[in-house]
């Protein structure tokens, strides 16, 4: 069941919530929806979950962003709610119409939920009982039936001459049918939908007539009019078959397709007939079934069909995009100009499209990773929907305005970055502060160690290394190199040690000492090597750091967000503590080689929530810096 | 470039046609039309000036939870209505206080902005306090120790923006939720903020070689930090959002927006 439906305004008041529902939420779903989603920019996400101890919730929201409303719905996770974004659609709409921002409280609205509740509910009980196969959300569905449908296409195309080949030599049953439905597949495509009937024909022949015409039929590459032509000539015996199998072809395409409606049940088709008559909006929601039932199904007909369907909505695109070209043209300039003096009157997802692909584009030239880019254009996209544009604007400003300020709140450091208040924090409570760096290979974990040493060191804070990468030769006299030239105690116990051992030990032997920091250095380590992640897991489950700083150099592009998501899963799998510790801070490297191409900390920062807290940015041990979030975003979308 | 050359034409034949419209109108009154144009424009500049010299806006700020979107509800409409959530924008109106709709003669509305206290959206606060005539820091008294280093780390940051500085803001540190029996006193939460802030001047002093700089350090190098120290008003009051016991922030208000 529903638990609880909320709409409220994105200042926070809450203007209606479900009062007969009631049940109180454990935990405090909404605020964490809030904050840990909605504003980290991850907005464009289908649902959220939410755990507290007793209860597991999934949310569901939907914005309007052109009166500054938030529709949210919560329900217990087990239960797979059919019609919460239905209902979630159809309160907005019903919502938008009463809402009035002076107006705060909105009693009558208990009866239109009520009715659209209802209506929902019993939509999604036809829904169920007309095809129970369906549980995955309408967007989903839609995703793998074209997915299917293109692929479909594919073997279609393909598999047309595979067929075509086969039915050189021999014409055995089974590779009869197989050519048969290729090459009905290839014809539609090829031809659209028009002639079936000819193309069965065609394929009759092709099935029925000998190897003299399956030659030329190869030969012809399928050039299916020409097929027909010659099989028409041919006659006879020919004919006749062609006749006999046109007939049967049709029956078996009318077979094909009873056979996926019955599947299910005998009555669905009622169901599917009445649901349709039942209301407008349920067209779409058919159309949906229906893309499922194929996806699924990967029956022979099915092919025919998606791909007739594909070739509609082809034909239809490119019709709309016919029309609307010369409109655009005619508009021109004079109405765009009016239209920015104007202001818009509710911006769409079609008109924010191109703008947002331009952004998307210019930042992936800065090296933001592609899915950041493109999450983060579907989060801007998602709150700047069916807002007005203002007058004097142009959508692209807007649209950039908009993703400047996402980008400032996710640089925007969460927590505090402030290390030395937190080393002082830990030297009252006596204890050293521990920060481990982790990273994969050649990032320069231990150059930058180095270097926060040092600035550790410039103020005046005792600080100690442990060498903890007994792994490559040569690392711990990198490290010693670099305690002698600071002057800065160093643990080391050689190589062919366990790690988590030695930082153990070292993080005693600096308690003894009274150092304040303890730098953690530790062996480079790819992603996906489970035997180091391992050790690495083991190293900070057993030390229980206070910082693990993950280094990565601003160079990477693609590869930061597997490097850091990659990190981030394996400590946590492997950890055996149910509360892992993750990556609290990353330590930017390499930063003076990259000019303006820093996408790299959007990366990283995006994917793993945690800061940014050093910048390296060159040889010596002064170059350590603080990200400037205002330089950094300016730079991204320059 | 026919049809530019025909607009030409046409362009300069109206403005002669103006011309001679204009010389037919008598000199004085062509002289009383500049003077009224710019006697207005001077009006609506002098407006303005004055319009900005006198801010009215007062800001709430505060960690997310503490009660800011609450208190600014109380102060608008006298109620809390059905509660409130996270917010993901700033609440902002100007209006009359609500406490003082049943005052008779003329009041001066104030403007009120409730910045969000998320961290992620503390830019914003930026955008507002050029123009704040005074600023509430609302800080949660029941669940005051956990959050003790957040907020006098955001109130440092606050004490030390130029624009505070630069102008003198008087701050409010209201201590919200008081009607809870567990919540600490406000001379409680003074002491344990300034003894924060005190450590966080050592170690912001220290960041400050990095590029991102407090533009103003806080306080007498060498002493205790104190409020006493700031070069800005700072009071201590306390309120209760829920039950709408706000009478010592409605008199803060009253104090630098003047009725």
């Amino acid at each position: 069941m529903l638990e609880q439906l909320l709409i409220f305004t994105r200042g926070g008041l809450i203007l209606w919530s479900c009062k007969e529902l009631g049940n109180a939420l454990k935990g405090s779903p909404i605020d964490t929806l809030i904050r840990s989603c909605l504003l980290e920019e991850r907005s464009g996400a289908a649902s959220y979950n939410y755990d507290a101890p007793g209860a597991s919730y999934s949310l569901k929201w939907i914005f309007h962003n052109d009166l500054g409303l938030v529709f949210v719905a919560v329900y217990q996770r087990i239960l797979h709610l059919l019609y919460v974004e239905d209902l979630l659609a159809a309160v907005k709409r019903e919502f938008s119409q009463v809402y009035d921002p002076s107006r705060m409280v909105y009693r009558d609205f208990d009866e239109v939920f009520k009715q659209l509740k209802i209506e929902a509910e019993a939509r999604a009980e036809d829904l169920k009982k007309s095809n129970p196969v369906v549980v995955n959300g309408n967007r989903k569905s839609q995703v793998t039936w074209k997915g299917d449908g293109s692929e479909g296409k594919k073997n279609g195309a393909g598999g047309g001459g595979g067929g075509g080949l086969k039915n050189d030599g021999d014409g055995k049953n089974g590779i009869k049918s197989e050519s048969d439905r290729f090459v009905v597949a290839n014809g539609n495509s090829a031809n659209g939908n028009n002639n079936n009937g000819s193309n069965l024909k065609s394929n009759g022949g092709n099935v029925s007539v000998n190897d003299k015409d399956n030659d030329s039929l190869n030969n012809g590459a399928f050039d299916v009019n020409r097929l027909q032509k010659k099989v028409r000539n041919k006659g006879g015996n020919g004919k006749k078959t062609d006749s006999v199998v046109s007939k049967a072809e049709p029956k078996k395409l009318v077979k094909k397709n009873r056979v996926w409606d019955e599947k299910p049940k005998e009555t669905k088709l009622d169901f599917t007939d009445k649901v349709d008559v039942d209301r407008d909006a349920d067209l779409d929601r058919k159309v949906d079934y229906l893309a499922k039932e194929q996806g699924e199904s990967m029956m022979d007909k099915d092919e025919i069909l998606s791909s007739d369907s594909e070739d509609e909505e082809e034909d239809g695109d490119d019709a709309g995009k016919n029309s609307n070209k010369p409109d655009a043209k005619k508009k021109g300039w004079f109405s765009s100009m009016f239209q920015s003096i104007a202001g818009k009157a509710n911006l769409e997802k079609s008109d924010l499209e191109p703008a947002l692909k331009a952004l998307k584009d210019r930042l992936m030239t800065k090296n933001v990773a592609e899915e950041i880019a493109e999450k983060l254009c579907e989060s801007v996209a998602a709150s700047l929907e069916g807002k007005k544009l203002a007058s004097f604007t142009r959508i692209s400003s807007t649209v950039h305005t908009a993703m400047e300020e996402a980008l400032v709140r996710i640089l925007t450091p969460r927590r505090s970055i402030d290390i030395l208040r937190d080393v002082h924090a830990a030297k009252e409570q006596r204890k050293p502060y521990v920060v481990v760096f982790v990273g994969v290979n050649g990032v320069g974990k231990s150059t930058n160690l180095a270097k926060v040493a040092y600035w550790l060191q410039q103020h005046n804070v005792n600080v100690m290394m442990a060498a903890c990468d007994t792994f490559r030769s040569g690392a711990v006299e990198q490290l010693r190199t670099h305690a002698r030239r600071l002057q800065i105690p160093i643990f080391e116990k050689g190589y062919e040690k366990d790690p988590a051992i030695v930082a153990k030990e070292a993080i005693q032997e600096a308690s003894r000492n009274g150092s304040d920091v303890v730098l953690v250095d530790t062996a480079g380590r790819m992603q996906d090597n489970e035997p180091l992640m391992r050790a690495l897991s083991k190293l900070i489950y057993l030390n229980n750091p206070d910082l693990v700083l993950f280094v990565g150099e601003a160079l990477v592009g693609n590869d930061a967000v597997d490097q850091l998501s990659k990190f981030n899963q394996k400590l946590a799998d492997l950890a055996s503590s149910p509360t892992p510790r993750l990556i609290d801070g990353i330590l930017l490297t390499k930063f003076d080689t990259i000019d303006d191409k820093v996408g790299a900390a959007l990366s990283m920062v995006y994917i793993s929530g945690a800061p940014v807290m050093f910048v390296g940015c060159g040889q010596s041990y002064t170059d350590l810096k603080k990200l400037n979030v205002k330089s950094i975003v300016k730079t991204l979308l320059k | 470039m026919q049809e530019l050359d025909q607009w030409k034409e046409q362009i300069s034949h109206l403005l002669n046609v103006a011309n001679d419209h204009i010389r037919e109108i008598p000199t004085d009154q062509l002289y009383a039309a500049a003077a009224i144009a710019v006697f207005t424009t001077l009006l609506l500049l002098l407006l303005r000036f004055f319009k900005r010299s006198k801010p009215n806006t007062i800001v709430l700020t505060g960690l997310s939870g503490s009660g800011k979107t609450v208190l600014f509800y109380q102060l608008r409409d006298g109620s809390t209505h059905q509660g409130t959530v996270t917010s993901m924008e700033p609440n902002e109106d100007t209006f009359i206080l609500h406490g003082e709709t049943t005052k008779k003669g003329k009041i001066k509305p104030v403007h009120i902005v409730d910045v969000p206290g998320h961290s992620r959206l503390r830019p914003k606060l930026d955008e507002y306090l050029p123009q704040a005539a005074g600023t509430v820091f609302v800080v949660d008294a029941l669940d005051f120790l956990p959050n003790c280093r957040a907020a006098s780390e955001y109130l440092y940051d606050l004490l030390t923006k130029g624009s505070v500085v630069r102008k003198k803001i008087p701050l409010l540190i209201l201590c919200n939720k008081t009607d809870k029996v567990t919540a600490h006193t406000k001379e409680f939460i003074c002491r344990q903020l300034e003894k924060e802030i005190d450590k966080l001047r050592v170690s912001r002093s220290a960041v400050s070689d990095a590029d991102v700089t407090n533009e103003f350090t806080l306080g007498v190098p060498g002493e205790p930090f104190s409020f006493k120290q700031c070069s800005n008003t700072v009071i201590t009051a306390d309120a209760s959002g829920l039950t709408g016991e706000i009478s010592q922030l409605e008199e803060f208000i009253r104090q630098h927006v003047k009725p």
